[in-house]
């Protein structure tokens, strides 16, 4: 569409004309100004008062709201803007302001709901807090008596976004016995490559520090409508002339915003990876030294086990968490410890050629350092294979690879995009090894990190989490959706009795789980539904109990966000509407009448008190909550004891301390545990990574198309974010559907779209073995031929028919999502994007 | 071609029965009362009870405005010509086609009150004259040529009316210097009741030809386009009309003059279509923006409407006209004149639609709708406007008020021009 | 109902300065640079402007449009690279303003500082301003208003139905020397406001540093608003 966006008018004429006219004949010329009218008015009508608090859906932003409150009741939601870090001004998004309409609007929950129809029917009668009271913790000891507490499954979506609420949830299950459900892993938005890689949960660089790099790499990530609060940091790189590429198989907004796009067929971000990895090394411009230093590169693997050797192999009583490199200019073993990055000096630990090391048996084995199995990998992955992957013209990934390998600092971001696939493990340790082959790592400005989902605990929760030493007992929750798998990890609590009650609070689980139709099999056997909201979604729906939840503008929390480091209060601006009670006095009630020993020792806490002992807990010196006080933070955002900018493995790169730093809340010797050698690694020794050939960064085609074959089910499902929600959250609000229409668009090439005769607006079905919706087509040079687009989210009532997206997407685990186990931490992580499906036209209803 | 002459008039018009005529007038009340009713409603409920929008922000309440505006200028236009070029042969109409010009603007008037988001605020026009507003112009001309219009209607009657000694002669007389003086009173009365009514129906063309942000309707040729306008529907009007009441046996004349009506009809009505055909011609020719929304009218989905105007409202009507023969068969004449006004009501119409229905600036969402749709999008770059019950009750019971006016007028005032003058 | 304070009074210290205007000459013009470039079409500016004023449902003061094919979709491609850029709209606060012209009762009209302003206690609802504006962005009271919520929002009063109404420049908060909300909402930091009367403002030197434009400055509407183009991509 060739508009000149100063010629809009489709009538326009000549302006000389217009302006002589005026000027020619003194009548036509406009009334003299006044003033004193109407609009004129002095100052804004006035409000009772303006509480500062934070927006806290399932979303990563956490941005400081302020509610404006006339009469008792919200008449305006403003983002606070008062961070006192300049750069985090302005913070918020369209959807924040429109919370009003949430909690006051027609889906509101007011009082407690006792189902009388058939689940799912939606039909409930209003009931008192004491009856629903009693029926719960009734039904719950009858199920905790019969098959066990831990049959109940607690799932309360990511912490982060509220410690004290949310944080409830787990001391109520701590005290009682029930298993926890997981949120980062089940959102799938847990970047496996990073525990595998750098044994961390997940370390991004806080958004501000996007505006430092040079050059930046967005893969799977579409923050323009993603991370709305944080995007003006990539326009003030630009501005500072960095460069800005977006790999998507979409273009989507922040395509538009790209100096380049590149178009990659779905699921096949780690083939271009790697290709930009070998060129990077084939153009010479990788930094060998970084590698040696804070990698496992030069540790030398066996060539007849493929595990490392170490020290205990080369001499008897030797250590067997001590590894062996090559020494080129001894020519001879170094025996590496792991209190120390870095090597000694006057050594050059070598990172190619195999050798034959003499063992302490006496006998000798060929063993070569693990980045030349890493390079014999790459390799395989010239431009031009790459391309044949990923539909990436062999050219461009060139120009790519070194236009960012000659930008410093350049980051890479990767996103949900890359990160909801079965192998997105693959395309996270591929891009990791990219950003440490270029030395970008632990570098402001640079660095590979992965934003997604709203996860990160960056505060002592363990006051407040904890019953006392008891913790709570975590199952993730894909297990919960699709049973134990056989390869699951034998760490798991997963409940000897299988399952018999569900308490779902913070989550739309029966929207936004996947392989929804499986997860109704689960349901179908459990004993108790409790759903905890403050809308009627279609979980509550399907709830056999309905419990009104305050909202963040009703309750007291304390948040802190991956993203930006603030530590941020949550605090009533109004009164609870309705019956709504916070989550807090509704698991006090609930383990008063189970246990009221137990709720006497752990429950007689208010939310000032939790957030007191949680701020105390880390406030030693160098802990997250150092100096940090309620008064302070009633005033307003505090920023996290954390270096500014925060930067992930920085004192690793500078002071040559081990990987990997703690994640939070777990002990360091957890995670550590991922990475034995306590460097970087890019080669995997554990038995599982060697039988399936994934002992280094590699490349698999997307695991649905071993269940959907792609002859059959021609194309990719994408269900990525919408702009217009957070998840189902704000798919209700009336404002927002005023712009975007309010119903569910399937996005489709023209020439898919053609094949099948399907136009704009069309209703069409789409399908694969799991389930069928039918929504809307719309037809766009936005989607790449060969994937339709259908955001995540929308609620099922909003399809013309189906149950929602997640009837289609998978609940498949990838096992090395089970090599180790910690909650969130190292745990199957869901593949959202890796689905297949067919589409045609639906008959007219 | 035959040279048979018509019979002057009908020997004996039927006369229609007392009984018809209450039938008449009780259903003209009944509309009346309706229309008041659905106005009564608008009132109270807003304009949401029509089928405007923010997009198309004027419907039928503007469009039967500008009709009848046209309706009446033309008729004075036509009467008031007559007289000044001393087109004797027009006498016997003359009467008849100021009538229908008074009528004609009050039903204008009339027209702009259920327009109007708060009517109640009217008065705020003479308060805060804006002189800068062609609207203002519009509506101040209106006002002085419903005043100018009920005088020269008066004008013509005044001297029957004293002959019959009805009080409204307004205690004249009919004396030879009366008589005389009046004769030149017409004369300067058509001298200024031409010009204003040029005048109006320029000003109401000036509306929509002034706005710079309608490329459809910014065009000099707008108020020569609605004058031609004004004279087809006003003469093909007052054609109806006469032969109306030459049937109804109120008015006498002979055939020769509807042939001679129908003859400027169809001229009117070739020069009408000759200023369309330039009008469009030379806003789609450079191939600039404005082309589109000519391209729309001629291909989009109201075309079906243009091309009846062209077909039906010009080429129809001119067609007969042109044939001699068909021009002398006074049915012929009523049918012509008949979809002639047709086709300039359709003309407006097309005028007002695709000037409003397609948003100025063409990109998505559009604009807002302005009213709450439910579930869907609030915004349209495009709408579809239909007027809506509450509209055509109103629009019904205004056309029932100007006819309930029409009827007793014809049979209040004296309607035949004396022949002797 | 207790005492009330103005809202702008009611924020905290580091809020306010989030919002003050801060610099202007001695008559200030008010205008406003919209950067396409940093524009990520997210419709804050819109949403808060519709709780700041009230607007019921249907009615929209701020859109935000795509220079696409539709919301958020690009423009079809021709064998070129695909493109979208969001083109926020409201009043234009245009210097010869089309609205004001046609009025017929002064109803609206220009305040000294160059506000296009709106006096709905004497508008009569003829919407011929609405047909005299070239950028659409004004809307008609058509009916009782309809809220998501059961009670009036927003920190003025709401508009008697039968008028019409359109963007302020939030003149109700410059009063207090804070700039209009959807400037203080739009999260990119795409909109700045102030004097247009100062050459060496923020606002003068952005309109001259980065080719600032107006939109349909062929019709000779002077606008208050400019537009700041989206910046030449940088090829690999
Ligand atoms: N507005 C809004 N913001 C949100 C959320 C929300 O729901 N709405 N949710 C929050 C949460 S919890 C999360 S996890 C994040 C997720 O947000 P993102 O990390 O941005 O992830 P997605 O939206 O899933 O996908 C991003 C892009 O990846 C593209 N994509 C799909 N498949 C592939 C692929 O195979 N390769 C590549 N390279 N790209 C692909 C999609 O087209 C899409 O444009 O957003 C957070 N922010
Ligand atoms: N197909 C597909 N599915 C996906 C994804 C995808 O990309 N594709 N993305 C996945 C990802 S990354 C994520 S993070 C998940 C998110 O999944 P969810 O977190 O389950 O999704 P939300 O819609 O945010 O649901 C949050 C619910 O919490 C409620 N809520 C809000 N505040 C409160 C409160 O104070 N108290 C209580 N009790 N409830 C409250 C909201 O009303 C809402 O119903 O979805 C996943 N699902
Ligand atoms: S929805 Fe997310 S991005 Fe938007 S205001 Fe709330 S926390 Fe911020
Ligand atoms: S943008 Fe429209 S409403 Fe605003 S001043 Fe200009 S003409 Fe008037
Ligand atoms: S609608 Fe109101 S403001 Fe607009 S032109 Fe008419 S009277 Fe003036
Ligand atoms: S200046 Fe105020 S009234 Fe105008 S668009 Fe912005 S928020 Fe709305
Ligand atoms: S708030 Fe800012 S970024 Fe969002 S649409 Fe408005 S101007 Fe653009
Ligand atoms: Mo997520």
């Amino acid at each position: 569409m060739d508009i000149d966006r100063r010629t809009l008018l489709k009538g326009a004429a000549g302006a000389a004309a217009a302006v002589g006219a005026g000027a020619v004949l003194p009548v036509l010329d406009p009334p003299p100004a006044r003033a004193g009218r109407d609009y004129d008015v002095p100052a804004s009508l006035p409000v009772d008062r303006v509480v500062r608090t934070t927006c806290s859906p399932n979303c990563t932003g956490s941005c400081g709201q302020l509610a404006f409150v006339r009469d008792g009741v919200i008449v305006k939601i403003q983002q606070a803007a008062d961070y006192p870090d300049l750069a985090y001004r302005p913070r918020g998004c369209m959807k924040g302001l429109s919370y009003v309409n949430h909690v006051y609007g027609a889906d509101r929950i007011r009082t407690p709901l006792i189902r009388t129809g058939e689940r799912g029917s939606g039909e409930f009668r209003e009931a008192t807090w004491d009856e629903v009271l009693d029926r719960i913790a009734g039904d719950l000891t009858r199920i905790g008596e019969t098959w066990g507490w831990d049959t109940i499954h607690v799932f309360g979506q990511v912490p982060g976004s509220g410690y004290i609420q949310k944080g409830a949830n787990y001391r109520a299950a701590a005290t009682l016995g029930l298993s926890h459900g997981t949120s980062f892993d089940f959102n799938g938005d847990l970047p496996m490559g990073m525990p595998i890689t750098f044994g961390v949960q997940n370390a991004e660089h806080e958004a501000k520090d996007w505006a430092n790099s040079r050059f930046l790499l967005l893969i799977g990530s579409n923050p323009v409508e993603t991370r709305i609060p944080d995007v003006h940091f990539l326009f003030d790189a630009i501005e500072q002339g960095a460069r800005l590429v977006v790999v998507d198989p979409s273009f989507s907004p922040t395509a538009a915003k790209a100096d380049a796009h590149l178009r990659i067929r779905p699921g096949t971000d780690a083939a271009l990876a790697l290709a930009l990895c070998r060129q990077v090394i084939a153009d010479g411009s990788w930094d060998a030294e970084f590698m040696r230093t804070y990698t496992d590169a030069p540790l030398l693997v066996r060539g007849d086990s493929g595990v490392r050797l170490r020290e205990a192999d080369l001499v008897a009583g030797g250590a067997a968490d001590r590894f062996v490199a090559w020494d080129e200019v001894a020519g001879a073993p170094l025996v590496v410890g792991t209190e120390r990055l870095g090597f000694p000096a006057g050594s050059r630990p070598a990172l190619e050629g195999t050798r034959r090391i003499a063992l302490a048996d006496g006998s000798a084995v060929d063993a070569a350092p693990g980045f030349a199995s890493v390079r014999e990998e790459l390799d395989r992955w010239t431009p031009e294979a790459a391309e044949a992957v990923t539909g990436v013209a062999a050219d461009l990934i060139v120009r790519v690879a070194r236009a960012y390998a000659a930008a410093k600092p350049a980051a890479i971001l990767m996103g949900g995009g890359s990160n909801h696939w079965y192998h997105g493990d693959l395309t996270g340790r591929a891009l990791a090894l990219l950003a440490a082959l270029t030395g970008n790592i632990g570098k402001s400005g640079g660095g590979f990190s992965v934003y997604v989902g709203q996860y990160k605990v960056r505060v002592n929760t363990a006051p407040w989490w904890n019953a006392g030493e008891t913790k709570a007992k975590v199952v993730p929750s894909i297990y919960f959706v699709r049973g134990r798998t056989d390869t699951m990890h034998p760490d798991v609590p997963y409940p000897e009795n299988g399952w018999h009650g569900l308490v779902c609070t913070f989550a739309n689980l029966f929207v936004q789980a996947m392989d929804v139709n499986r997860l109704h099999e689960t349901l179908a056997g459990l004993d108790l539904i409790v759903v905890v909201d403050h809308q009627m979604t279609e979980t509550a729906k399907w709830a056999d109990v309905v419990l009104p939840a305050t909202t963040w503008y009703e309750k007291t929390d304390l948040t802190a966000t991956p993203l930006h480091p603030f530590l941020q209060l949550q605090q009533p601006a109004i009164e609870p509407v309705g019956e709504s009670r916070s989550e807090l006095w509704m698991w006090r009630e609930i383990v008063r009448r189970i246990d009221p020993a137990k709720a006497a020792a752990f429950f007689e806490m208010d939310e000032v008190a939790a957030i007191e002992a949680i701020l105390a807990a880390g406030a030693e010196p160098g802990g997250p909550t150092e100096g940090i006080t309620l008064e302070q933070l009633r005033g307003g955002p505090v920023r996290l004891n954390v270096p500014d900018p925060d930067v992930p493995f920085r004192r690793q790169v500078e002071e040559l301390v081990p990987f990997p730093p703690r994640s939070l809340p777990v002990p360091l010797e957890k995670t550590a545990a991922f990475i034995p050698t306590g460097r970087i690694e890019f080669y995997k020794e554990e038995a599982r990574f060697r039988e399936l050939g994934e002992t280094v960064p590699t490349y698999r085609p997307p695991f649905d198309d071993t269940v959907h074959p792609p002859a059959d089910w021609p194309l990719a499902l994408l269900t990525p974010h919408s702009k217009w929600r957070i998840h189902s959250t704000y798919a209700n609000n009336p404002w927002l559907a005023e712009i975007h229409g309010g119903r569910p668009e399937v996005f489709i090439a023209p020439p898919d779209a053609a094949a099948r005769g399907i136009a704009t607006g069309d209703p069409i079905r789409v399908w694969n073995t799991r389930g069928e919706v039918v929504a809307w087509a719309h037809v766009s040079e936005s989607e790449q031929p060969g994937s339709v687009t259908l955001h995540e989210g929308w609620w099922p009532r909003q399809f013309r028919r189906g149950k929602g997206v997640n009837e289609l997407t998978s609940s498949a685990v990838n096992p090395i999502h089970e090599v180790h186990f910690v909650g969130n931490m190292w745990a199957p992580s869901t593949g959202w994007k890796d689905c297949r499906c067919q589409v045609a036209k639906a008959e007219e209803a | 071609m035959s040279a048979t002459t018509m019979p002057a008039a009908p020997a004996a018009a039927p006369v229609p029965g007392r009984r018809a005529l209450a039938l008449w007038i009780g259903l003209l009340l009944i509309l009346i009362a309706a229309g008041v009713a659905a106005f009564a409603y608008q009132f109270a409920t807003g304009l949401v009870v029509t089928g405007m929008r923010n997009t198309v922000m004027w419907g039928n309440y503007i469009l039967f405005f500008m009709f009848f505006v046209g309706l009446s200028a033309g008729g004075l236009i036509v009467a008031s010509a007559g007289r000044l070029f001393g087109v004797k042969a027009f006498k016997p109409i003359t009467r008849l086609a100021v009538l229908e010009a008074t009528i004609a603007v009050v039903l204008a008037a009339t027209f702009i009150l259920p327009d109007l988001g708060r009517p109640e605020r009217l008065l705020n026009i003479f308060l805060f004259f804006n002189p800068t507003s062609p609207m203002i112009w519009d509506i101040t001309i209106v006002i002085v040529y419903m005043g100018l219009s009920a005088f020269y209607v008066w004008l013509y009657a005044r001297a029957d009316l004293a002959r019959r000694g009805s009080w409204l002669a307004l205690g004249t007389g009919t004396s030879e210097r009366t008589l005389a003086r009046e004769e030149r009173l017409k004369s300067a009365m058509a001298w200024v009741a031409l010009p204003a009514a040029i005048l109006l129906h320029s000003i109401t063309a000036w509306i929509f030809g002034l706005q710079i942000s309608r490329g459809f309707w910014y065009s000099s040729i707008m108020a020569p386009m609605f004058i031609t306008s004004a004279l087809v529907s006003g003469m093909g009007l007052v054609i109806l009309l006469a032969l109306v009441l030459r049937r109804l046996g109120r008015l006498r004349f002979e055939d020769d003059l509807v042939a001679m009506l129908g003859g400027l009809l169809g001229t009117f009505i070739a020069v009408e279509a000759f200023l369309v055909f330039a009008e469009y011609l030379t806003a789609s020719y450079p191939g600039a923006p404005e082309g589109a929304a000519v391209a729309r009218m001629l291909v989009g989905p109201y075309a079906p409407l243009f091309w009846f105007e062209v077909g039906v409202g010009l080429g129809l009507p001119f067609v007969v006209l042109a044939i001699h023969r068909l021009r002398r068969d006074p049915r012929a004449v009523a049918a012509a004149s008949g979809v002639a006004i047709l086709g300039i009501f359709v003309h407006r119409l097309n005028l007002v639609l695709n000037g409003l229905s397609y948003a100025n600036i063409q990109l998505p969402p559009g604009l807002p709708v302005g009213v709450d749709q439910g579930a869907g999008t609030s915004f349209a770059t495009s709408y579809w406007y239909v007027p809506t019950a509450v509209e055509w009750l109103i629009v019904a019971g205004i056309l029932a008020f100007g006819a309930l006016l029409f009827t007793i007028a014809v049979r209040v005032l004296p309607m035949q021009e004396p022949e002797a003058h | 109902m207790g005492d009330k304070v103005s809202p702008i009074a009611a924020l905290s210290p580091a809020s306010r300065a989030w919002g003050e205007i801060g610099e202007r000459s001695e008559h200030p013009r008010w205008g406003m640079v919209v950067d396409q470039e940093r524009c990520i079409g997210c419709w804050s500016c819109a949403v808060i402007c519709k709780s700041e004023n009230d607007l019921p449902l249907g009615m929209w003061w701020n859109r935000i449009l795509t220079e696409g094919d539709a919301l958020d979709q690009p423009a079809q491609a021709r064998g070129e690279a695909l493109e979208m850029h969001w083109l926020p709209l409201a009043c234009q606060h245009c210097e010869n303003a089309p609205c004001v012209k046609v009025c017929p009762v002064q109803a609206t009209y220009h305040r000294d500082d160059g506000l296009v302003m709106q006096d709905n206690d004497r508008c009569i609802g003829c919407r011929y301003c609405m047909i005299a504006c070239p950028y659409g962005v004004r809307n008609f009271n058509w009916g009782a208003p309809v809220r998501p919520t059961p009670y009036e929002t927003g920190m003025v009063a709401a508009r008697p139905v039968g008028t019409v109404e359109k963007c302020t420049l939030c003149v109700h908060r410059l009063a207090e020397d804070q700039v209009p909300s959807c400037v203080w909402s739009c999260p990119t930091g795409a909109r700045v406001f102030g004097d247009l009367n100062d050459p060496e403002g923020r606002v003068a030197t952005l309109i001259r540093d980065r080719e600032g434009f107006a939109l349909l400055e062929e019709v000779g509407t002077k606008p208050a608003v400019h537009y700041l183009p989206p910046r030449r991509r940088n090829p690999l």
